[in-house]
């Protein structure tokens, strides 16, 4: 990696999808899933990327990858711009860049064994001449005894399966995993086996990750930095531990208040919000959160805050917080 | 002590697999007072949301099969009841909100012919009347705009709205027990706040009980009053909310506890979650004596052998351990 290039660095990166077209139904809006999100990803750094369902982080997570093409903007892995790659050299930069996703049952198909699936990553990058040492190792890796070779996924747990989802995705010894939800799924006895065994991979591979969820505490337990997304927009981006002493955005604050706890009471400005999160094919004016935002002012709906930098490192797209 | 509204005693209830008969349930006892929330906490499978269907006699027979237990409400047992007679408890007396209110709502009925059912069902009233009576219920449920939403299909709501809807229903005909089973679980955390401060608003406008199944310890300490922990088809520990979850005195319930990352912990860089080890054991390989032992780190010889009982430490706590409570 050359010193002068970050990373991994997203500009401005858009994805619009086009209105489904319904019957009797006069619907030409486009859904602005991820309408320009910007963020730098140092080697070996766990950014968290929160925010309600619908609001873009797994669109966000799909373009970065390009498994979705972009609308626009631009993202540079190690430098180079994905955009600009052909198909067999992006093909062969995946072999650095691995996703894990949030339901083992519906990622691992079910009529392949786990050895088989496991094998399928060396197969496609044609490395390794002692694959099935390879597979014993990963298995090993991730705490799952040799005999699942055999097996398929539904002589699985989801825990022992999303075990499998993540040896998949180290197979190659990526240097950036995204990891789209990856505990939701589970039991909460579970979630916290895996999310120790995602710790001890990052510790020992140095992986950068991408870490998407909706669940403030295991985010902030497991980031460095954390980007709050709220319609297709980062809405505030800081390091774990400032967002969660002093988010700034009210969004941020309400999520974080929202969270059910023995500790919840901890926060004591209590910001609540009202409704739900306006379509993002009709996006509001001004503001995309001044609908629900308590603390709204005139200018929030007029007028649409860009983010600002309020202490080192800590950005936030709003009028009121941003002095 | 205040009024017991429901009494569970010993209820077993038994599946039949192609693999052979389980117990999923397999002899739970609990009292729900009246007013109180109380919640029934645990992982999958450990038939939590069986012991719930059973109480309102939903469970499909076969496969399912009440084999043994009394689920006494006002002094008559339901599960001696005729089809006839639970008609007349179920929505009325006792009504039940489920996890995923898409699949729980019929997509071809606008939400207004959903309401006035239950209505219709109990209550000597024309439609036009229980359609009024719809609308004010929805609004109750802070529903913008009720009166179109009765005109509309369940498609058109967001989930936060369509739980609304659900919970509008379940509350037609006032009932005195509400059993919530995961409310929130398929809603995004704001919604879910939301919708847990509506229960709670209407719990206590209503006097009713609620019985809430759940596997978030966040959302138990947010509304009840009291928790079950159940593991394995069993109640293993029993006690008011705070008291419980501040010093548990089951190993699974400490597990429970502490494997939850919590907002707001002085965090370590790199401190790794306390886990409990090993998986939910299937129905079929039901460990000897206590069933909890393989995953225990308190485990001794006793518990692979003998099964600990559901002891009394004081009136409101019960647990089932070997252990003394204080020495884990």
């Amino acid at each position: 990696m050359t010193d002068n290039h970050p990373f991994l660095e997203v500009r401005n990166l858009k994805k619009h999808f086009p209105p489904r077209k319904i019957i009797l139904e006069n619907n030409t809006a486009l859904v602005r899933a991820v309408d320009g999100i910007s963020f730098i990803l140092k080697e070996g750094e766990t950014l968290g990327l929160v925010g309600e369902s619908g609001c873009g982080k797994s669109t966000a997570a799909r373009t970065l990858l390009r498994l979705e093409p972009p609308t626009s903007g631009s993202v540079h892995f190690k430098g180079k711009n994905l955009a600009s790659l052909s198909e067999a050299e992006l093909r062969s930069q995946r072999k650095e860049m691995q996703m894990i996703f949030q339901d083992p049952f519906s990622s691992i198909n079910p009529r392949r064994k786990i050895g088989d699936v496991l094998r399928e990553p060396f197969a496609i990058h044609g490395s390794k001449e002692n694959v099935s040492e390879a597979v014993m190792g990963l298995l090993d890796q991730v705490g799952l005894s040799s005999d699942y070779v055999n097996r398929y996924s539904h002589e699985m747990s989801g825990g022992q399966l999303q075990r499998v989802g993540i040896a998949r995705a180290i197979a190659l010894n990526p240097t950036l995993v995204v990891a789209d939800e990856p505990v939701s799924a589970l039991d909460v006895s579970i979630q916290a086996q895996i999310i120790n065994l995602l710790m001890d991979l990052r510790e020992k591979m140095e992986i950068a990750f991408l870490f998407i969820s909706h669940d403030m505490s295991v985010v902030e337990y497991f980031c460095d930095r954390v980007a709050v997304m709220y319609l297709g927009k980062i809405v505030e981006i800081a390091s774990s531990e400032e967002i969660y002493k002093k988010p700034a955005h009210p969004y941020t604050e309400a999520l974080l208040n929202a969270v059910p706890g023995v500790e919840s009471g901890q926060i004591k400005q209590k910001i609540k919000v009202r409704g739900d999160i306006p379509d993002p094919s009709n996006p509001p004016q001004g503001c995309s959160f001044h609908t629900r935002c308590p603390i709204k002012e005139k200018q929030c709906e007029e007028m649409e805050p860009t983010l600002k930098e309020i202490a080192p490192g800590h950005h936030v797209a709003c009028f009121l917080r941003e002095g | 002590m205040s009024q017991i509204e429901l009494d569970v005693r010993n209820l077993k209830v038994s599946f039949s697999t192609p693999q052979g008969n389980f117990l999923a349930v397999n002899g739970i006892n609990f009292q729900l007072r009246s007013g109180e929330t109380l919640a029934l906490v645990g992982e999958s499978g450990c038939g939590k949301t069986v012991s719930a269907l059973s109480i309102l006699r939903l469970l499909p027979t076969p496969p399912a099969k009440i084999t043994s237990g009394e689920i006494i409400y006002s002094n008559k047992d339901l599960l001696t009841l005729n089809a006839k007679q639970m008609r007349e408890i179920r929505g009325k007396e006792i009504a039940m909100i489920f996890q995923d209110p898409m699949t729980s709502l019929n997509p071809v009925l606008t939400i207004g012919e959903q309401l006035i059912e239950t209505l219709l069902r109990h209550k000597s009233i024309n439609r036009k009347e229980a359609l009024k009576i719809s609308a004010q219920l929805l609004g109750k449920v802070e529903l913008p705009s009720p009166e179109d939403k009765l005109k509309q299909f369940p498609h058109q709501l967001s989930g936060g709205m369509r739980q609304r809807v659900m919970i509008a229903m379940a509350l037609a005909c006032e009932p005195k027990i509400l059993i919530a089973d995961e409310p929130t679980t398929a809603l995004d955390v704001l919604i879910q706040a939301q919708i847990l401060e509506l229960l709670e608003n209407l719990k206590k406008e209503n006097g009713m009980s609620m019985l809430l199944i759940t596997h978030d310890l966040g959302v138990v300490t947010e509304i009840a009053e009291r928790v079950m922990v159940m593991y394995a088809g069993e109640g293993v520990e029993t006690g008011a909310t705070k008291d419980l979850l501040d010093n548990p005195h089951h190993p699974y319930t400490k597990g429970l506890i502490s494997s939850r990352p919590h907002l707001g912990s002085a965090r370590e860089k790199g401190q790794r979650l306390t886990e409990i080890s090993g998986s939910v054991p299937t129905p079929h390989q039901r460990p000897t004596g206590c069933a909890f032992h393989p995953r225990c780190d308190w485990s001794t010889e006793q518990c692979k052998v003998q099964k600990p009982l559901l002891e009394n430490t004081n009136q409101n706590r019960q647990f089932s351990c070997h252990l003394q409570p204080g020495s884990i």
